[in-house]
């Protein structure tokens, strides 16, 4: 493969991509720095305009925005995230300028009409309620809160609450979109059948066009974490959610790739790592028992989530526990290790077969600065990590008493034992 | 399934490199050979390569089950990751995390699969793992039980979700002969009492290389490949062949209800309207049908992700009327006759008697009129488009012609992608007027309840 192409448009607007002439169709993923970070204290704000930019732009209603987009085949999605706005899609050679062209306008030009900001509120009001009903998205949330306290974006419901949500007005939503969506830290990564042409005539000519505000503000980092405990009592539901979270690192922290190495081995590789080898495979006590690492700019988590049984709930906590205390005890092995790396340097030729995951990793080395050539240089890095190293790591960070817990579900009055 | 979804290796977790798959054009050269046992081998190679997905579809789903013993295809599933043969337990995880590769498997109604895709130069790997899974799997008494509590928890998990309850009520109103009056999951009932025995009897009877097909994706010669897998499955005895299956749901006379009051966040509404089974002729004039009401989302819908399709009746009618907060349609496509169902969630403040009414409303137009040209050629493009988009990669190609041979035929969805082209709006019509009838639909309508604590 050749390395990545990198442009930066006059707007400031950066383009990267990658040709896969084989595919005949394109994926493209972007972001614009008008997340959740970017709302300040007007908490659901980023959620409500991430909505609304597929409800109709000036030049075309939302039912004529549906028609053109779908009549050409193409797929548009816009999301909002701690950080970030993301967009992504699918379109062909053929359709790619016509794409990008209504991408522009919805980031440009969007109308907000009254009907729908009206339409997105009761959306995200049922949503609201039934992330309220969802054991696992509850858990999180709590845990999120606790790792990411003083209501620092990443721990707070990006929504905002139900209260918030109905006290949006349009105005506020325009004055946001105004400030921060715009070319200043737009990035988007393109791959598949495309070509130099392509890429200067179909997709930056357009995007050039782009005008508007925006740029990324410092993210602050996230205040320190005292661990908490939270139940969440839900005597409808049959399965109990545990989640478990501490603070992991930022994506550009030097502990990164021995952190991320870790968590493979602790509650990832094959079936959930030892976490799963323990709680699943021995114990049959979970469906899913699993790790996971979240590395952001200013910041990080690292968490474990299990769904079981009421019954087994002080079981499957005190595994988790032990789990982590052997990390103390009995550290990874040379073999656990060297399977790891494996994994890690085994999955360059397998974890990004397709279009989508190559867009996403591409536009993942230009948000965190990882440079072109990362995965050229990804065998290298994961190959220096020493044994030591990881270990140790994995002793400082996956510890039982730097970590809080939510559980939620038809808990009763069970302990939770942590 | 053995994992869910959400729980592939996230690329950015674990590493990369651009493995360039090629989505074939429509008769990409495929090779189809049957082995002498009777395992049909499906070959699509692509060239410069550098990953592999192997698949193996069984011809046997939970409508293969009988009564008592619901769930069990899902838990032999389950089973077969714990070796057997030359593998000991833990040696499939091992050996497949070992080349970064991914696996996985799926328990549907009409057919079970597995698959795992590695760097291609690992093909010995994956061979071997298929073919010590066809026939030699352990189902160790002690393995057994501890999976017992996971394909529980499984179901439990599911539980948690409204949804769940609705659509297992749907099917089991709609169906009271057929298996389908299950879904894949099973009872929780039968899933506490099942005994190792008869599963492993299950097992026996229908894991052999003449009630399976090999497909391979990828970076391969055909030659060298087909080699290989006569080394690794030519041995493989088959099994006598297994009975058809005999049960056909009589036709519904007159419309089924239910209505469920439970806790939950939102009202849903589930109609599901019977259709004929996936080889039928109507099919292509069905898929146009789903596509105008609902939107299309692809054969196999593992790669729409979260995109909503918006350019459709019922999301004019119900989403943008602020009726409902999502819809969604889908044609279940299945061996036998199945279902075509339209969900949708309410949205605050309204009432189920509405939403149903305006469904009818536009079930009504349909009847009514051919979809005007423009709109079918909208329905056209997304199911053109979706069939290159869905074909993202091996993984995903290797699953669209698995499950197209789990319906009988490996290039069932190219096939029927050419009959879509030529459906014509008057086809669409008379399919509505056929089978979008009052007298032959259940009616699913969940009354959430406040929410207790």
């Amino acid at each position: 493969m050749n390395l990545p192409d990198r442009t930066v448009l006059e707007n400031g607007a950066i383009l990267v991509s990658v040709a896969l002439p084989s595919n005949p169709f394109i994926a493209f993923r972007g972001t614009v720095p008008a997340g959740v970070a970017a709302e300040g204290s007007e908490f659901g704000l980023a959620e409500f305009t991430s909505r609304l930019l597929l409800s109709g732009t000036r030049r075309m209603g939302a039912a004529k925005l549906a028609d053109r987009l779908e009549g050409i085949g193409a797929t548009l999605e816009f999301r909002n995230g701690d950080e970030v706005l993301s967009f992504q899609g699918r379109c062909t050679r053929e359709t790619a300028a016509e794409t990008v062209r209504i991408l522009v306008d919805c980031l440009s030009e969007p109308a907000f009409p009254s009907k729908e900001v009206e339409r997105i509120r009761a959306e995200l009001q049922n949503d609201l309620r039934i992330e309220a009903d969802d054991t696992h998205h509850r858990a999180v949330r709590e845990v999120s809160r606790l790792v990411f306290p003083k209501d620092h974006p990443y721990g707070r419901e990006p929504k905002g609450d139900p209260s918030r949500v109905q006290r949006v007005r349009r105005g506020d939503i325009v004055s946001f979109h105004e400030a921060h969506v715009g070319p200043e830290g737009l990035i988007l990564a393109v791959t598949g059948d495309v070509d130099r042409a392509l890429i200067d005539e179909g997709i930056a000519t357009p995007l050039s066009r782009l005008r508007g505000d925006g740029g990324a503000e410092a993210i602050p980092p996230p205040r320190p974490h005292r661990p908490g405990s939270v139940r969440i009592p839900m005597p409808h539901k049959s399965q109990v959610d545990i989640v478990i979270g501490a603070p992991g690192v930022p994506r550009r922290h030097e502990d990164y790739y021995a952190l991320n190495l870790a968590n493979l081995l602790f509650g990832r590789i094959g079936l959930y790592g030892r976490l799963g080898r323990n709680l699943r495979d021995e114990q049959g006590l979970a469906y899913y028992a699993f790790s996971n690492l979240d590395a952001r700019t200013a910041g990080g988590m690292w968490t474990i989530s299990a769904g079981v049984n009421p019954s087994n709930l002080g079981k499957a906590i005190e595994s988790i526990r032990a789990e982590m205390d052997r990390l103390r005890t009995e550290p990874f092995s040379l073999e656990e290790v060297r399977d790891g790396k494996e994994n890690q340097t085994g999955s360059l030729v397998v974890s990004l077969e397709r279009n989508a995951e190559v867009a996403g990793e591409l536009h993942r080395m230009e948000y965190h600065g990882l440079g072109m050539d990362f995965l050229e240089r990804y065998a290298d890095i994961v190959g220096e990590l020493t044994e030591e190293r990881i270990r140790n790591l994995a002793r400082r960070y996956f510890l039982p008493s730097a970590s809080s817990i939510a559980v939620a579900g038809p808990i009763g009055r069970l302990r939770v034992p942590w | 399934m053995r994992k869910p979804l959400g729980e592939f290796p996230s690329p950015f977790a674990s590493g990369n490199l651009i493995s360039r798959a090629r989505v074939p054009a429509p008769q990409m050269p495929t090779h189809v050979e049957t082995l002498g046992n009777g395992l049909k081998v499906i070959l699509r190679p692509i060239p410069d390569t550098k990953a592999l997905s192997t698949w193996v579809v069984y011809r046997i789903g939970s409508r293969n089950e009988v009564p008592g013993m619901t769930g069990s295809t899902h838990w032999v599933e389950h089973m077969l990751f714990k070796g057997g043969g030359k593998l000991a337990k833990g040696d499939i995880d091992k050996l497949i995390s070992r080349l970064g590769g991914k696996m996985n498997a799926f328990t549907d109604t009409d057919y079970t699969m597995y698959f795992e895709t590695i760097p291609a130069t690992a093909l010995d790997t994956a061979l071997m793992i298929e073919s010590e899974r066809m026939r030699n799997a352990a189902f160790d008494p002690k393995e057994v039980e501890a999976e017992r509590t996971v394909v529980i928890s499984e179901r439990e998990g599911a539980e948690n979700q409204p949804d769940f309850a609705v659509e297992e009520e749907l099917w089991g109103l709609a169906f009271h002969v057929h298996p389908y009056h299950w879904t894949a999951i099973g009872y929780k009932q039968d899933l506490a009492t099942l005994a190792r025995d008869p599963l492993y009897r299950h097992y026996l009877r229908f894991y052999a290389p003449n009630n399976a097909s090999l497909i391979l994706v990828g970076g391969f010669d055909v030659a060298v490949a087909m080699q290989h897998i006569r080394e690794a499955f030519g041995r493989l005895q088959p099994e006598a062949p297994p009975d058809p299956l005999r049960l056909a749901e009589p036709e519904q006379r007159g419309e089924r209800r239910s209505d469920l009051e439970r806790p939950g966040p939102a009202d849903l509404l589930s109609v599901g309207w019977h259709i004929p089974g996936a080889a039928h002729e109507d099919t292509p004039a069905l898929v146009l049908l789903s596509t105008v009401l609902g939107g299309w989302r692809g054969f196999v819908p593992f790669a729409a992700g979260d995109w909503r399709p918006r350019s459709n009746r019922l999301y004019r009618a119900l989403v943008e009327a602020k009726l409902a907060t999502d819809v969604g349609v889908r044609l279940e496509s299945k061996l036998d006759p199945s279902l075509l169902i339209a969900n949708a969630t309410l949205a605050p403040g309204a009432s189920l008697d509405r939403v149903e009414a305006v469904l009818d409303r536009e079930i009504e137009k349909l009847k009514r009129a051919p979809p005007p040209k423009s709109e079918l050629a909208r329905a056209h493009q997304q199911v053109r488009a979706w069939a290159r988009y869905e074909q993202d990669g091996v993984t995903f190609q290797g699953m669209l012609l698995s499950a197209g041979e789990g319906l009988g035929a490996w290039d069932f969805a190219e096939a029927l992608l050419a009959k879509v082209e030529k459906v014509r709006p008057e086809q669409v019509r008379a399919a509505a007027r056929r089978y979008l009838v009052e007298e032959h639909r259940t009616v699913v309508r969940f009354h959430a309840q406040e929410v207790p604590g």
